[in-house]
C-alpha cells in the first residue's frame, strides 16, 4: 500500500475512568468507565438519550474539558488541550459575524504557526474546503445572509482547514429541517469519503446513525457509560427502507429503550 | 434582553427613535411620508412661537421670535467672533473627548480582558463614577486654574466613563462559545484579543463612544458657563449678563447643531467600522 504510513493516522484510544462535574447540587457523575479505540478512517456515531454525557465526551476528545481521570491517546499521544489535529464542529455552527465565508474558513488556520503552511498553500487550501462544501459561490458572503445548512457547511469547512487527523461533530444537523439534514447527511459521507479523516459524530437521531456510521457506540445514562457498540457493516450510499437497515435501527432502538436491568443481565452473561 | 444586546441594537439602528418611526404612519385619510412625520412638532412649535412673538404676547427680552434668534447668529457671525467661539469649543471637546476616550478605551481594555487589573481598578473607578462630576469643578478649578487644562480635564473625565465600561463589559462579555471556538484552533492570547475579543466587543464599544462624546458636549457646556473668556458657553453668559436672550438662544442652537452634527459623524464612522453589522 502506498500510504500505509498515513492509513495509520487518526487511530483515538479512548481510556476514561471518571468524569465528573461539581455544582451546588454535589458532584455529578457526567462519564464512567468509557474505553473506545477508534480506528484510523473510521466512521462513529454516538448515539443516547439526553444527557448521557455525549457532548462531554466529544469535548474530552476536542480537549475543552481538561479535568477528568483517565486519558485520550491521538496515534499513540496523550492528548493534552485542544489542537489542529482534531476539528470540531457544534450544533450550532458558530460563525463569526464579522468575517465571511472565507475568512471563517481561513479562521480555522489562525491558530497555524507561519513556518507550517506556506501563505500560498493556506489560500489554496481554504479555497479547496470552501469548494469541498459546495460554498464557492458564497465566498464572500456574511454568517447572516447563510441557510442554517450552509453555515454549518462553513463550520465542517473551518473544521477541516487545518487537515486534522480526526473530525468531531455534535449534533451537526440537529437543527435543521428534516430535508437539509438529509442532504448534509450524504454531503459528510461524501467529505469523509474524500478526505479519508477519522469521523466522530453525535447525535440523537438514530436513523443518522445507522446510515453514516460505522460502528454505532449506544451510551445509557447515569452516570454515562457505554452500553453497546454495534457495527453496520451495510455499503455505502445505504437504502434506509433496506431490510437490514431497519434491523439495524430497530436493535438500536430496543437496547436504548430496554429497561436496564435486562442489559446488565446480558452484561453479566458474557 | 441584555444590555450588550440592546448596545448591539442601538448601533445597528442608529437609534431606537428611529425604530418607532420606521412603520408607515397614517393619520385620518392623509398620508403622511415617515421622515416628514418626526418634524410636525418642531415646525408646528416655531410657527406658534413666531406667532405669539410677533402678536407681542411673547416679550421680546424674554422669548424673542425665531427670526431674531436667526438675525442673531447671523450677526454674530458677521461680527466675526461667533466662529471663532464655536472653533474654540469643538476644540475643547475634540481634545478632552479624544483624552477621555483614549483612557476609557486603556482602562477598559486592560480591565475587560485581565481579570486583575478589573479587581485592582473597577472598584475605585466606579467610586469615582459615583462622584457626580460637575462636583468635581470647584477641586479642578483649584488644581489646574481657569485655563483651558481644567477644562479638558473635566470633558476628558465626561468622555472617560461610558467609553471605559462599555469597552469592559464587552470584552468581559464575549460569548464563551465563541471564545472557545478560538481555543480550539489554538490561537494565541494576542491573536485571541485582536480577532475575537476585540471585533466581537466592536459594537458595544462604539455605543461607548458616542455617548462619551455626548457627555463631552454636556461637560463642555458646564465647564464654558463656569468661567471662561470664549467658547460657546461664554456666548451664552454674556447674553445672560448682558439680558439680550437672543444671544442665549442662538447658542443653545449652536450645541445642539454642534452636538448633532459630531454625533452623526461619529455614527458614521462607527457604521463604517462595523461593516455590514451596522446594516
Ligand atoms: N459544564 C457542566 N457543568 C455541570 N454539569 C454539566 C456540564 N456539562 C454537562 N453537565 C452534565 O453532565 C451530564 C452530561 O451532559 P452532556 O451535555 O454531555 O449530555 P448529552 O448526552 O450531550 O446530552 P444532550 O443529548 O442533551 O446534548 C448532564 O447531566 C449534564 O447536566
Ligand atoms: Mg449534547
Amino acid at each position: 500500500m502506498v500510504n500505509n504510513g498515513f492509513a495509520q493516522r487518526g487511530t483515538v484510544n479512548i481510556e476514561i475512568a471518571r468524569k465528573a462535574f461539581s455544582g451546588s447540587k454535589g458532584t455529578l457523575l457526567a462519564l464512567k468507565d468509557i474505553v473506545l479505540t477508534i480506528n484510523p478512517g473510521e466512521f462513529v456515531c454516538i448515539v443516547g438519550g439526553s444527557g448521557c454525557g455525549k457532548t462531554t465526551l466529544l469535548r474530552i476528545i476536542a480537549g475543552l474539558e481538561t479535568e477528568y481521570e483517565g486519558a485520550v491517546f491521538l496515534d499513540g499521544k496523550k492528548l493534552i488541550g485542544t489542537g489542529l489535529d482534531r476539528g470540531v464542529v457544534f450544533q450550532e455552527h458558530r460563525l463569526l459575524s464579522w468575517l465571511t465565508v472565507h475568512d471563517n474558513v481561513a479562521f480555522g488556520l489562525a491558530g497555524l504557526p507561519p513556518q507550517e503552511r506556506s501563505r500560498k498553500e493556506r489560500s489554496r487550501d481554504i479555497r479547496h474546503y470552501i469548494n469541498l462544501v459546495g460554498l464557492d459561490r458564497f465566498e464572500y458572503e456574511y454568517p447572516h445572509q447563510l441557510s442554517g445548512g450552509m453555515s454549518q457547511r462553513v463550520a465542517v469547512a473551518r473544521a477541516l482547514v487545518g487537515r486534522p487527523e480526526v473530525l468531531l461533530l455534535d449534533e451537526p444537523f440537529a437543527s435543521l429541517d428534516a430535508l437539509t439534514r438529509m442532504r448534509m447527511q450524504q454531503e459528510i459521507l461524501r467529505i469523509w469519503e474524500a478526505e479519508r479523516t477519522t469521523v466522530v459524530l453525535v447525535t440523537h437521531d438514530i436513523e443518522e446513525a445507522v446510515y453514516l456510521a460505522d460502528r454505532v457506540v449506544i451510551m445509557s445514562p447515569q452516570p454515562g457509560t457505554i452500553r453497546n457498540i454495534l457495527p453496520v457493516r451495510l455499503l455505502r450510499p445505504r437504502d434506509r427502507t433496506d431490510r437490514e437497515f431497519v434491523r439495524i435501527r430497530k436493535s438500536i432502538h430496543d437496547e436504548l429503550f430496554a429497561p436496564r436491568g435486562m442489559t446488565h443481565l446480558a452484561a453479566d452473561s458474557f | 434582553m441584555s444590555t450588550a444586546e440592546q448596545n448591539r441594537r442601538l448601533v445597528r439602528k442608529g437609534s431606537t427613535a428611529e425604530l418607532t418611526a420606521k412603520a408607515p404612519k397614517n393619520i385620518g385619510r392623509i398620508h403622511i411620508p415617515d421622515r416628514l412625520l418626526g418634524w410636525i412638532i418642531p415646525v408646528s412649535v416655531l410657527l406658534v412661537w413666531q406667532l405669539l412673538a410677533r402678536l407681542g404676547v411673547l416679550p421680546a427680552n424674554w422669548l424673542p421670535a425665531p427670526t431674531i434668534v436667526g438675525q442673531t447668529i447671523y450677526q454674530l457671525t458677521v461680527a466675526g467672533d461667533l466662529l471663532k467661539h464655536v472653533g474654540i469649543t469643538i476644540a475643547r471637546v475634540g481634545v478632552g473627548f479624544l483624552l477621555g476616550a483614549s483612557a476609557g478605551t486603556l482602562f477598559g481594555g486592560l480591565t475587560g480582558y485581565l481579570p486583575v487589573a478589573r479587581k485592582l481598578l473597577d472598584p475605585t473607578l466606579q467610586a469615582l463614577r459615583s462622584v457626580p462630576s460637575i462636583a468635581w469643578v470647584p477641586l479642578f478649578l483649584l488644581w489646574l486654574g481657569i485655563g483651558e487644562t481644567s477644562k479638558i480635564t473635566l470633558i476628558a473625565l465626561g468622555a472617560f466613563f461610558p467609553v471605559y465600561l462599555n469597552l469592559s463589559l464587552a470584552m468581559r462579555h464575549v460569548d464563551p462559545k465563541l471564545l472557545e471556538v478560538g481555543k480550539l484552533y489554538r490561537l494565541s492570547s494576542f491573536q485571541m484579543v485582536r480577532r475575537l475579543i476585540l471585533p466581537a466587543a466592536l459594537p458595544e464599544y462604539i455605543v461607548g463612544l458616542r455617548s462619551g462624546l455626548g457627555l463631552a458636549w454636556m461637560f463642555v457646556v458646564a465647564a464654558e458657563l463656569l468661567g471662561a473668556s470664549s467658547g460657546i458657553g461664554y456666548l451664552m453668559v454674556d447674553g445672560e449678563m448682558t439680558g439680550r436672550a437672543g444671544v442665549i438662544l442662538a447658542s443653545v442652537i449652536l450645541f445642539a447643531i454642534c452636538g448633532k452634527t459630531t454625533d452623526w459623524m461619529m455614527n458614521a464612522a462607527g457604521r463604517r467600522l462595523l461593516g455590514h453589522r451596522a446594516r
